[in-house]
């Protein structure tokens, strides 16, 4: 009987396995059939991005109230706890500049270009430099308070108490290099200060900064979460102590965490605010601030009652979710399955909204490794990628388009929108062109056309283990093999660290993303580009551009360390410009190293898939944060 | 054990002759008792076509269909990236990067079963020394090595083999300079390094048993040494046991790698196992929409668990004679 059974178990497995696979076959056809014929893009040109106008709108009117409740994926992933003077995630800015805080420069919270213009947010406007380019001064609001549990009006001192805070590395913050040009800024982080020399404020209402060098985005830098208005009464409980704020967070925004008007001062009895659980927790919730004067703001019109941003670890369930209703909006990265879902059916593609995502996807080569020590094999590999298969492993032209160069055009008013210096039939490489290129190359001393070199055998590749390299590796793989080059790929679950350390002296990565901090290209050129700025750990120059031999040697660099290219000047020359001048200065400088230096192949400009619920009404993207413009939406009542 | 037969005789008397004795020795008693277990059977059959396959299987797949293991087919992705299903061409279907399912299904045997039996093979035979050691020594010597086992027990195996493959993980040459190679051999090793204790306490078991034994004692009286004594009188009393658990570590070592490979810190990707495939329906939420990826690199699972553990509870029968069948 016992081996009846255990045969019968072994044929029920069998059975029952293809049973299975039969049933689950002719879905199978089904949803095939019907994706296969459905042109994603519309155009049914290559690379071409899906991005519409960033806003969904149900025809009626916004009225106030409700709940906005948004799954989070798996956790909130704060760099500092959510204290916003060292907090360097995006998403946490977006709360911070739509609903909890007011720096002196602000944004309209609009899609595409017009959510990248400044507006005076604390401040009454936006000033025009004086001084030659090196004084900026601003003048407060008036009318505006912090909310609980400090509730009185914000003043010039607040902000100054801010940047302070912010030049001080006790106090955690992450981009204090964008503020090093202000004078006497290094003499606090280099702790020979307390209080920055080069920012005043003359009276309540006008604080002043006066700069070393002419910097023509100042402005956009003061429009960062870190520069607004913290009250020192409750962030010198937390001296020293970074991120202990980010629970006591005071709002001077139209929201502030739930449980703020119960918290009190003195610091002895200050405990954390109750709405947020801590970057390891579960839940940020976020009520109406009774001291937000609605007046003093023309730009968010806050519908909603009550947010609620809930951490959830299976992003299935965050979308099933959100498609049921319970949750109306969610920060996750919707699958090739779920834009399949929406993109192929009528009433579902509407909530389904695109927008992009000032980002650039790419793979980063070290110019001081071989085989990529020489700019022959560099560009070889920028010939030979099949952008289009690797748009295809994102997810098709929905999640974004096929990036021909460094910084994404809406970074330049639409600049370089039609520059392609490694343009290929389809984007999808070219044999002979990679091939021509291949030959010039020192790894080719036979002119084959491939590299026969053993520089060019098992060349290490840092990969993450995400679905999407998963999909991207194979592809890479298969391209480089076109050109002679193989790869021993070490996947890694979260590959920065590894790929931000210069000593690993990693060839290759396939990791690397960059998106801008505020809108201007000198947010990827400075810090992926600038030689002076690499550093043993943490480094964002992954390719070790303008690396220099003294340089090599303090970050633990061995390689090809001698005549590597620099931009270093360039760099430092648009930064000083204003207008468009600065702008066609970027673009020549985004050429320049696409031709002459080329440490990147860059593959793809992500768009930004939203993906929201039923219940709400009125929905747009706000570009400054690329992501929900959360004080513009509404629900159903 | 023979008995004598009655034999009637004319007059009625009954009369004992004697039987014939059929002299069989213990491997034919075994060999019988084995393939009255005809599911133990079926489990040593497919073992052996999975071995067939893991050695053949992979190369053969590649070659009907002309399709290599690592090879994207831009034509089996839709236009959203989601992989298309089994055709006249790709008969499982295939994978996210637009990979012959059936081709890496294929040679998925060869590294499942590649590290089933290696890591199971090591871990038999450190846990065959360090528990005959213990067993027959005792004393300070069986504390000193059945603490170290009972350690390394309590240690979360995920959480150690997540360290040590990221460890070893982050260069080319892996660590301990070059000695652990991140990929398979780092699988190997963090598998049979969570394997070996379970077999080491049970040799430790038997040799306890078996060192008392009034077989050991005679060896010992007629002057056997240690070495000995551990070579010929106790190891082949182990030799069955061992073949049973190592029957038996096999699958659970294969679900280890699957388990691993989910996680993302098994075997690279360019090296196709049933675990590494069946992650990528994890990590990449197709589980609904592409069954393929989960039924076929499953079902192998399955089937090969099965097969083994069919195969180790006959064997065991087969080893004991006092089953009841």
């Amino acid at each position: 009987m016992r081996k009846f059974l255990r045969l019968a178990l072994l044929g029920g497995v069998v059975a029952a396995l293809a049973v299975l696979a039969a049933g689950c076959g002719s879905s199978s056809k089904k949803s095939s059939g019907s994706t296969t014929t459905t042109n994603a893009n519309g155009t049914g040109g290559h690379g071409n991005s899906v991005v519409g106008t960033g806003t969904f709108d149900n025809g009626t009117t916004a009225t106030k109230g409700g709940t906005y409740t948004v799954g989070w994926e798996s956790s909130f992933g704060f760099t500092n706890n959510f204290d916003p003077t060292g907090e360097y995630l995006g998403n946490a800015w977006g709360l911070y500049s739509n609903l909890m805080l007011r720096s002196l420069i602000g944004y309209k919270h609009l899609p595409g270009a017009a959510g990248n213009l400044l507006i005076g947010d604390l401040a009454t406007g936006v000033p025009t430099p004086t001084d030659a380019g090196l004084t900026y001064t601003y003048h407060l609001r008036s009318g505006i308070k912090f909310g609980p549990p400090v509730s009185r009006v914000v003043t010039s001192k607040d902000v100054k108490y801010a940047m302070d805070r912010l030049a001080d590395p006790k106090d955690g913050g992450q981009y204090s290099f964008y503020y090093t040009v202000i004078k006497g800024w290094n003499a606090v982080a280099d702790g020979k200060a307390t209080t920055v020399s080069g920012i005043s404020t003359p009276n309540d209402q006008t604080i002043v900064f006066h700069l070393t060098q002419k910097t023509g985005d100042f402005n956009r830098r003061m429009s960062m979460p870190a520069t607004a208005p913290i009250p020192e009464e409750v962030a010198k409980c937390f001296e020293g102590k970074p991120g202990d704020y980010g629970r006591d967070v005071v709002s001077t925004g139209p929201y502030m965490i739930q449980g703020a008007d119960a918290v009190k001062l003195p610091c002895s009895s200050l405990k954390p605010m109750s709405g947020y659980d801590g970057a390891n927790g579960s839940h940020i919730i976020l009520v109406r601030n009774p001291d937000y004067n609605q007046s003093t703001d023309q730009y968010r019109k806050n519908y909603i009652n009550t947010f609620k941003f809930l951490v959830n670890s299976n992003a299935d369930d965050i979308f099933a979710k959100v498609q049921a209703g319970q949750y109306d909006d969610e920060v996750s990265t919707p699958t090739p399955k779920t834009i399949r879902q929406y993109a192929t059916s009528h009433s579902l593609r509407p909530r389904m909204i695109p927008n992009v995502g000032d980002r650039t996807n790419y793979l980063s080569m070290n110019l001081t490794q071989p085989p990529f020590d020489d700019i022959h094999v560099r560009k070889a590999l920028n010939w030979i990628t099949d952008k289009a298969a690797l748009q295809k492993a994102w997810g098709g032209p929905i999640p974004g388009s096929i990036a021909t160069h460094i910084v994404p055009p809406v970074l330049y008013n639409n600049g370089l929108a039609e520059y392609d210096p490694y343009a290929t039939n389809g984007e999808q490489g070219d044999v002979a062109k990679a091939q021509a290129e291949m030959k010039q190359s020192k790894y080719d001393p036979g002119h084959t056309g491939k590299c026969t070199a053993k520089q060019c055998k098992g060349v290490l590749m840092i990969a993450d283990t995400r679905s999407v390299d998963k999909t991207m590796v194979p592809i890479l793989e298969a391209d480089a093999a076109k050109i002679g080059i193989t790869y021993t790929v070490r996947s890694i679950n979260g590959a920065y660290p590894t790929i931000q350390t210069p000593s690993k002296n990693i060839p290759i990565a396939e990791r690397p993303s960059w998106g801008k901090d505020f809108a201007d290209p000198y947010t990827f050129f400075a810090l992926l580009f600038d030689g002076n700025a690499i550093i043993k750990s943490g480094n964002t120059n992954y390719s070790l551009v303008g690396i220099t031999p003294t340089i090599a040697k303090s970050v633990g660099v061995t390689g090809s360390v001698n005549n590597v290219p620099s931009v270093n000047s360039e760099i430092a020359a648009c930064a000083g410009k204003l207008g468009q001048d600065r702008t066609n200065c970027w673009e020549q400088l985004d050429k320049k190293l696409m031709t002459q230096v080329v440490p990147w192949v860059p593959y793809l400009w992500p768009n930004n898939v939203f993906i929201i619920g039923p219940n709400v009404t009125h929905w747009n993207y706000d570009q400054f944060t690329d992501g929900p413009a959360y004080s513009l939406v509404s629900v159903k009542g | 054990m023979t008995s004598p037969s009655e034999v009637v005789t004319s007059g009625g008397a009954v009369a004992l002759q004697p039987a014939v004795v059929s002299h069989k020795s213990p491997s034919r008693l075994f060999w019988e008792r084995f393939a009255q277990d005809k599911a133990a059977v079926v489990g040593g059959v497919v073992v052996v076509l999975l071995i067939l396959i893991a050695i053949f299987g992979g190369p053969l797949a590649a070659s009907i269909t002309g399709h290599p293991q690592n090879t994207p087919y831009e034509n089996m992705t839709d236009a959203y990236g989601v992989p298309l299903g089994p055709n006249s061409q790709f008969w499982f279907g295939a994978d996210s990067a637009g990979r012959d399912l059936f081709v890496r299904t294929m040679y998925g045997a060869r590294t499942s079963l590649l590290v089933g039996i290696v890591a199971s093979g090591l871990a038999v035979l450190i846990g065959l020394i360090v528990g005959l050691t213990a067993g027959f020594f005792g004393g300070i010597v069986d504390t000193t090595l059945s603490r170290s086992a009972d350690v390394l027990l309590a240690v979360p195996q995920i959480l150690i083999a997540v360290g040590i493959v990221a460890a070893c993980s982050t260069t080319k040459e892996g660590c301990l300079g070059g000695l652990v190679q991140p990929g398979l051999t780092v699988v190997i090793a963090v598998i049979t390094l969570f394997s070996w204790s379970y077999i080491a306490r049970i040799v430790r078991g038997f040799t306890l048993s078996l060192r008392e034994k009034e077989f050991v004692e005679s060896a010992r009286a007629a002057g056997a040494g240690n070495l000995r004594i551990l070579r010929s009188e106790i190891f082949p009393n182990l030799v069955g046991p061992l073949i049973v658990y190592t029957t038996l570590l096999i699958p659970s070592n294969i679900l280890f790698e699957a388990a691993l490979s989910y996680l993302g810190l098994g075997i690279p990707d360019s090296q196709a196992s049933w675990g590494s495939i069946l992650s990528e329906v994890g990590t990449s939420g197709l589980y609904n929409v592409a069954w393929w990826l989960m039924v076929f690199p499953g079902g192998f699972l399955i089937i090969t668990t099965l097969a083994f553990n069919l195969l180790g509870d006959g064997l065991r029968d087969a080893f004991d004679v006092r089953t009841d069948r």
